[in-house]
């Protein structure tokens, strides 16, 4: 039976992969660039997607059921395409290892620092390994549970640290003008990059008639301002909290935000249960890269099954374990992000576009 | 393939074509198939001390030799004595229309102008005749003639007409199926009196001969989920038939799961209500128990008393039996959880209280949980099974002498005691027995989890367990709709929360069905 996914399941599905866990280290990333005023950086570096994701969409509608290295084969040609998608695997496999091994980081630097890290790795890929054999439409499920909970988590979290608020804190604004912005754009960009790695290989399991593609091309723009909005939020209660120097300093500042929540003087430190919610995001993350490398190995060498998801996950582990701690993981992190996932996506997308849009003029298949 | 692989794969592989049990080497098929006479049904069935055969004689143009063969006990013996031997040998003796009669157009004039009645046809082969005997009718047999007459005289003592235990309910009908199927269907006909209402018999054992019947609303089910069910149905191939268990784990879509994906229920305005939403019924000869598919996971949290209250209180109550579904789920595993690794989110006084509690308690929290938990399931089990005075004696027993000697002997801790018996009373605000089990089931592995890892093994163990609901289907339909895919609508009308009667204009999204304004469940 051919996995289909609705519109609306689209729309959740990609929100939670866009969303991921970029609400953890996010204000560091942008503060550290951008100061003070980096919470006004995010919305702009997420719109990046929006165009992004309307150029996959409308090759798309173009290439129905066919995902975008299929539609680079046509394009380009067999061997160009086999490079992509050899580059398009590499890329986002390694960057599925490196984010369970931050799921591992997470919850051994936040709640359980006795416990080894290996048996988080073990945890979140199991659910992984679980979530993937399930297929995409139990995916697509699991965001439309999980996704709610993680907003509600997160509005929860913001709410209840309001009483720590010092407005002072995000005063004056754009004191080091605008130039400080641009580069917090670019460093959230990489986020919205990684969504679009995502929905190119989503694109097989997509309806392709006219009205659900105005559906799904609304997805997109709902997705990202919801993401972007709440990322924003998570940015600007932090600075407002901790300042912008604490906000550098701080890798995880939500997870420290978690631990300062405080219900009526009674119920406090409920970081773990915030985390239990977190987990649910990493899952997301992690399975969206887990099946891009899926369906690039089916794409490119035709290898599918039970087994090959085995050894994709032997390969997760052996990346998490290669990126124990905190700052060593961080910054790898940040170069896959900033010099490969990025550079890679824009340039690649654009392109296909570009050649498709122009054969599509020239009358050329 | 090796022996032992094979005998593992019989033993977790459901076939396509599912034979259960080989049928005896000696079969009625042979003897079936053979032309109708009466002599060869009684050497088949003369074996059988429950069947009778009177033997009587008719006089017409000739003298015709008659036999009536009934299984005694299964018909109604007053019937026959009246309708049949006495207008046969009594009334009409000597009538002129019995003065016609030979042995070629005996079956055909005894049926038009001899004998009254709606329940007589006629039949010809050898098959129908005995199953009709063993259904219950009594058959006429006519000397040598190659065709019977059947009297539908079935007349067995059942249990009447009661409230179901298990479903009881305070403000709405007090009547429930009963082990007899023809009871069931008039009671389901007397609740929708239209047309569209389907009943669609079959027979289902190939020693038992159970009777079947799939009822369906034309126009509202699903064509798809109707033809599944028949399909599913016909498929199944075994010696016997006994109860509703036997069908359900041969055509629900996943046996090795624990949650139930096929509900059912005991009362027909239940079956009614869940016909006019599209479902398909399928109800079973001996059993008061009637399947309906599909089923999703919030059906088993709903109850029917929420459609007779008021919408604000069936909510309320709604809200309840969903919380009470999580404490069972969970409420053990978080307790380990925090008081083994987060006793930073128990505020101080609380926790001092429950170190004073542990003192001196030699075991760790997951160890004293589960110990409890087992105990409690114990206790459960052996209430059950025991007549019901002694059941409530080992309750009292159980959970008031016992647990308060526990407590003293430092064996375990108060609020353990506590949190187990919350958990125990919150499994009992699930309404459906089924899903209350796969709850207690469940609950194991998360305390595990809780115990090793804490909070992370108990996301780990909920996530999970969320996969696999998630991944459930029931004839099609996914097992947690209307939460995943989203339906709002249904969400709204019918799930999280009850809308007023008037405000249910449209039958629930979760199933294809072909005519989605309901005129019959609102007012339209």
């Amino acid at each position: 039976m051919v996995e289909r996914i609705s519109p609306h399941q689209f729309m959740i599905l990609g929100s939670a992969v866009l969303m991921g866990t970029t609400f953890l280290p996010i204000a560091s990333m942008v503060t550290g660039v951008s100061g003070r005023d980096g919470w006004m950086t995010v919305l702009p570096g997420f719109v990046v997607a929006i165009p992004y994701g309307l150029m996959v969409l409308s090759l798309l509608s173009r290439y129905p059921s066919k995902n975008l290295l299929q539609i680079s084969e046509i394009i380009f040609g067999k061997w160009i395409a086999k490079i992509i998608g050899l580059i398009y695997i590499l890329i986002t496999g390694y960057f599925g290892g490196l984010l369970l091994a931050q799921a591992g980081d997470i919850y051994e630097r936040s709640v359980m620092p006795l416990t080894p890290i290996g048996v988080f790795y073990l945890g979140g890929l199991l659910l992984v390994f679980y979530l993937v054999n399930s297929g995409i439409e139990v995916f697509a499920r699991f965001s439309e549970v999980i996704f709610p909970g993680i907003v509600i988590a997160l509005i929860l979290n913001m709410g209840l640290s309001i009483p720590r608020v010092e407005q002072g804190e995000l005063l004056p604004i754009l004191s080091e003008g605008l130039g400080p912005l641009f580069g917090g754009g670019v460093k959230v960009a990489p986020f919205a990059m990684e969504y679009i790695l995502f929905i190119g290989g989503l694109l097989t399991f997509l309806p392709t008639s006219r009205k659900e593609l105005g559906q799904l091309k609304t997805g997109v723009w709902r997705a990202v301002f919801l993401v972007g909005i709440l990322n924003m939020l998570v940015v600007l209660m932090q600075i407002l909290i901790f300042g912008p120097t604490e906000t550098i300093r701080l890798t995880y500042g939500l997870l420290v935000l978690g631990k300062m929540v405080e219900i009526s003087r009674t119920v406090a430190g409920v970081e773990s249960l915030f985390l239990g919610v977190w987990l649910g995001s990493l899952v997301i993350k992690i399975s969206a890269f887990f099946f891009t490398v899926t369906w690039g190995l089916e794409t490119v060498f035709n290898l599918k099954g039970l087994k090959w998801n085995l050894a994709i996950s032997i390969v997760f582990m052996a990346i998490a374990f290669g990126f124990v701690r905190g700052a060593s993981l961080f910054a790898e992190i940040g170069f896959v992000d900033n010099y490969l996932i990025l550079p890679f996506t824009s340039v690649w997308i654009i392109t296909l576009w570009g050649v498709s849009r122009w054969k599509k003029g020239a009358g050329v298949q | 393939m090796p022996s032992w692989l094979k005998m593992i794969k019989e033993l977790t592989i459901r076939p396509k074509v599912q034979q259960i049990r080989k049928p005896p080497e000696y079969s009625f098929d042979e003897d079936m198939n053979k032309t109708l006479s009466g002599q060869t049904v009684k050497e088949i069935l003369s074996k059988s001390s429950d069947v009778v055969f009177r033997e009587f004689f008719l006089q017409g143009k000739e003298r015709i030799p008659c036999m009536l063969t009934a299984v005694d006990g299964l018909v109604d013996k007053n019937q026959l004595d009246f309708f049949v031997l006495k207008t046969l040998m009594v009334d009409l003796a000597g009538h002129p229309e019995m003065a016609q009669l030979t042995i070629a157009n005996v079956v055909d004039k005894t049926l038009q102008s001899i004998l009254p009645g709606l329940e007589f046809r006629k039949v010809s082969k050898m098959g129908e005749a005995i199953n009709a005997i063993l259904s219950g009718d009594a058959v006429i047999f006519f000397g040598e003639s190659k065709e019977a007459l059947v009297f539908g005289a079935r007349g067995w003592a059942n249990s009447g007409i009661n409230e179901p235990v298990a479903e009881s309910v305070i403000k709405g009908p007090h009547e429930g199926f009963t082990e007899t199927l023809r009871i069931n269907t008039s009671m389901l006909r007397r609740k929708i009196k239209h047309p569209s209402l389907r009943l669609i018999s079959l027979k289902v054992g190939d020693l038992t001969n159970t009777d079947l019947v799939v009822a369906y609303m034309d126009k509202i089910a699903s064509p798809d989920i109707v033809s599944e069910v028949l399909r599913r149905v016909s498929r199944i191939k075994m010696d016997g038939v006994l109860g509703n268990g036997y069908i359900e784990e041969m055509i629900e879509d996943f046996p090795y799961s624990p949650f139930p994906q096929i509900a059912y229920t005991e009362r027909p305005d239940v079956l009614a209500g869940k016909l006019l939403e599209g479902k398909v019924g399928i109800i079973l000869d001996g059993t008061p128990i009637v399947l309906v598919v599909p089923a999703i996971l919030t059906q088993f949290l709903n109850v029917n008393e929420d459609y007779y209250q008021r919408a604000m209180t069936a909510i309320l109550f709604r809200f309840v039996r969903y919380v009470g579904a999580m404490v069972a789920v969970l409420a053990p595993s978080v307790y380990i959880a925090v008081t083994t690794f987060h006793q930073e989110i128990i505020p101080t006084d609380l926790l001092m209280s429950i170190s004073a509690g542990r003192q001196g308690v030699p075991f760790p929290a997951l160890l004293e949980a589960l110990i409890m938990t087992v105990v409690l399931e114990i206790l459960q089990e052996a209430g059950l099974r025991l007549p019901k005075p002694i059941g409530q004696t080992i309750g009292i027993v159980g959970a008031l002498i016992m647990g308060d000697a526990a407590v003293k002997a430092s064996l375990v801790s108060p609020l353990m005691v506590i949190v187990i018996g919350i958990t125990a009373v919150a499994s009992y605000a699930i309404p459906y027995y089924d899903l209350s089990l796969a709850v207690r089931l469940t609950r194991f592995p998360l305390m595990i989890l809780a115990g090793v890892l804490g909070f992370f093994g108990v996301s780990v163990g909920l996530y999970a367990g969320l996969i696999h609901l998630l991944s459930l289907r029931s004839f099609g339909v996914p097992y947690t709709s209307p939460f995943a895919p989203l339906r709002i609508r249904a969400l709204l009308q019918d799930t999280l929360v009850r809308a007023p009667w008037w405000a249910m204009k449209r039958r629930p999204q979760l199933l294809d069905v072909d005519e989605p304004k309901s005129g019959g469940k609102g007012k339209g």
